[in-house]
């Protein structure tokens, strides 16, 4: 039995959760302007496979990164359409909008007479350091034996906390959330916002995908569903996040840990290697239906910080 | 104030040639988008529909192939078209089908081979309802007395069942699974006594079955009094509280009924052409799909049924593609797209456009000339 499992366990928590960060920070920005977007798993794949395209064929990872980020913003725009400027139901626009992207992206990845599927990616990110301080032990992984993306990250939740929280755009941004009628009469353009964020997010959950097949330490193949149920999980997260980008790193990690808990009980022997995989792949779900129920039912929602406008349609006329 | 170009306004009730119109363009724009992507990977798109077509009804075997499919999928777009009615968002059809899957796979092998068909079928039915309706009720219940967003529970429980499912068959030796079939994990076949019975190639009577549910789903929610107050509590759940309806107990029975309905999906599967618990042949995304079926059909139960085939029709196509080198996923790249055109043409069915009239414009001018 390995010792270090903890700091082995923690350390890979933080690379399954990055993504996580991505895409839950992008769906609190859509969500803080008031839209509900449940298109992200379905961005999330669209970004992965435009992501993958361009690196499978320039060798670039920036060129990659940018088209997912490209790829998320734009798909994104359905969604964004179907909620802000027709007002139908923004559950059944997301799901749509999820349903579409993950078909998308599963015919790009094997349309063609050279399709990408099976192929390992022409470049992947990896640990920026390698020696010297990554092998210092505990921080050694922890801190200093990550990718750029893992860093990119915390840089991300961290100005998106301080263009929520601590700017006049930000503050725009969730008076639309909150009350898009005063928001307008204070002169603020609620449909331009509400479109703004939600292609930010999408850009963000772009990011998210393309990481999962840009990754050394994830899967750096194109596969039908390389993102499991990341988008999904995302969506559970904002709202243990309570719709804070710094509480989503924390949230994106309990998750990542989840997530990675299977494979290194596997490791530990007797008795936890007898636990049946197919059940450990329930952790995460188990953990966050249980989260819900207990932290975020009924009025508890409104108290951690739930968009009072969310999900609501807002129509101008009836002012 | 700008001047507009266009102005929307709500037409009130919605007519019923808009009511078909619209989701039959949403199939034909989604036919088009699909058809460009086609196009942009060197396909021929119309080759490729005519494919399509084929496969799903171009033989008697095709047709009643694309009518197994339908059974299932009538029942999760009832499943979809109930809760959404109501303003549940029960995500968790697809949970729902593999649990009515697994009880009635379970009483039916319970059961054994000594039980005579007419006690062993409808038992198995009942209990694939209750099997959907019991994990609908993980999600309900918390909804109903705790306020908890069943989005996101019922959509998360559509993982935990499909694991489920899987350890049932590939991760333990559970009454489930095929004990001749050690090498090769799949589902314990059910006794014959406890399969519905066929009729034309391998269309059995359960077909009937999910069409004689969906004109009792009508009858309840558009004939009774029960209905009735459910469709008050759908329009406005205050007006419902005013008029003494218990609005909770309404919707949990709703959530209920619609977990009920997408388990006897899963129930009508295994004990019609599936056989068993295969976790192969039952994770189709029906659940999914009976959401597309649901708005296409603009929640009515009746309108379930050909909209039901019309997708199943699509399901069926996908093998088809992928024996001449498109990908099967085409399918799920039209099923969303026609979901994304049919809750766009929500808004035209709900909305007329117009053109503002010209004695708004004539003060603009007159200010101009001034």
């Amino acid at each position: 039995m390995n010792e270090t499992w903890p700091i082995e366990l923690l350390a890979a928590a933080m690379v399954l959760g990055t993504p996580l960060i991505f895409a839950t920070v992008g769906e609190i920005l859509a969500e803080r302007s008031g839209i509900l977007n449940l298109g992200v798993q379905g961005t999330m794949l669209v970004g992965a496979v435009s992501a993958f395209w361009a690196t499978f064929n320039t060798g670039s990872l920036l060129f990659g990164l940018l088209m997912g980020i490209v790829a998320g913003a734009l798909i994104s725009i359905i969604h964004a359409f179907l909620s802000v400027t027709l007002r139908v139901s923004q559950i059944v626009a997301g799901l749509a909008l999820t349903l579409f992207g993950t078909g998308l992206a599963s015919f790009l990845g094997r349309a063609g007479d050279d399709p990408l599927v099976g192929n390992p990616s022409a470049a992947v990110f990896e640990p920026i350091l390698e020696g010297g301080l990554a092998d210092l032990p505990v921080v050694g992984p922890l801190i200093f034996g990550h990718d750029i993306i893992v860093y990119l990250a915390w840089l991300v939740a961290g100005l998106a906390s301080y263009y929520m929280f601590r700017t006049k755009a930000g503050l725009s941004l969730r008076a639309v959330g909150e009350d898009p009628a005063s928001a307008e009469a204070a002169g603020v353009n609620v449909s331009r916002i509400r479109y703004a964020h939600v292609m930010i997010g999408g850009a963000l959950s772009g990011v998210g995908g393309a990481y999962y097949v840009l990754s050394v330490r994830l899967v750096p193949t194109w596969q039908d569903a390389p993102i499991g149920a990341a988008g999904w999980i995302a969506i559970a997260l904002v709202i243990l996040a309570s719709w804070r980008p710094w509480r989503a790193v924390f949230a994106a990690y309990l998750f990542g840990a989840a997530a990675r808990l299977g494979l290194t009980l596997q490791t530990l022997g007797e008795p936890w290697n007898n636990v049946p995989s197919t059940l450990l792949a329930t952790i995460p779900f188990v953990l966050a239906i249980v989260a819900m129920i207990v932290f975020a039912s009924g009025e508890r929602a409104r108290h951690l910080g739930a968009p009072a406008a969310l999900g609501i349609p807002y129509f101008r006329e009836q002012r | 104030m700008t001047q507009r170009r266009f102005i929307v306004e709500p037409r009130g009730l919605a007519s019923i040639r808009l009511s078909i119109a619209v989701p039959v363009l949403s199939v034909l724009a989604a036919l088009v988008v699909g058809g460009i992507f086609l196009a942009l990977t060197g396909e021929n798109a119309i080759e490729v529909y005519g494919e399509m077509i084929d496969a799903a009804f171009g033989s008697s075997r095709a047709i009643s192939e694309t009518l197994i499919t339908t059974a299932p999928l009538i029942l999760t777009g009832l499943a979809a078209a109930v809760a959404f009615k109501m303003l549940v968002w029960n995500i968790g059809g697809e949970g729902q089908l593999l649990f009515g899957a697994i009880f009635a796979s379970g009483v039916a092998i319970w059961l054994g081979d000594g039980t005579s068909s007419a006690i062993a079928i409808p038992v198995v039915i009942m209990a694939s309802a209750v099997g959907g309706a019991f994990w609908a009720s993980i999600a309900a219940i918390p909804k109903v007395y705790l306020g908890t967003n069943e989005i996101i529970t019922t959509l998360m429980l559509n993982f935990i069942a499909l694991n489920i499912m899987n350890y049932l068959i590939f991760g333990s030796n559970s009454p489930w699974r095929d004990p001749e079939s050690p090498q090769f994990p799949q589902g314990r076949p059910i006794p014959e006594s406890a399969s519905i019975p066929e009729f034309w190639n391998r269309l059995d009577y359960g077909i009937f079955i999910a069409i004689a549910i969906a004109l009792l789903a009508y009858f309840l929610i558009y004939k009774t009094r029960w209905g009735f107050e459910l469709r008050i509590v759908g329009d406005s759940a205050d007006t419902a509280r005013y008029a003494g309806i218990g609005v909770s107990k309404k919707i949990l029975g709703v959530f209920l009924l619609s977990g009920a309905f997408a388990g006897l999906a899963g129930g009508l599967f295994v004990a019609g052409p599936v056989g068993g618990l295969d976790p192969r042949s039952l994770d189709l995304g029906l659940g999914f799909t009976g959401i597309i079926v649901a708005a296409l059909a603009r929640l009515n139960p009746i309108a379930v049924i050909p909209v039901a085939f019309l997708m199943a029709a699509l399901i069926n196509a996908g093998p088809a593609l992928q024996s001449i080198g498109v990908p099967s996923s085409t399918v799920t790249m039209l099923q969303g797209a026609i979901l994304i055109f049919a809750v766009a043409g929500e808004f035209f069915i709900a909305n007329r456009i117009r053109r503002p009239e010209r004695t708004d414009a004539a003060p603009d001018k007159t200010e101009a000339a001034a």
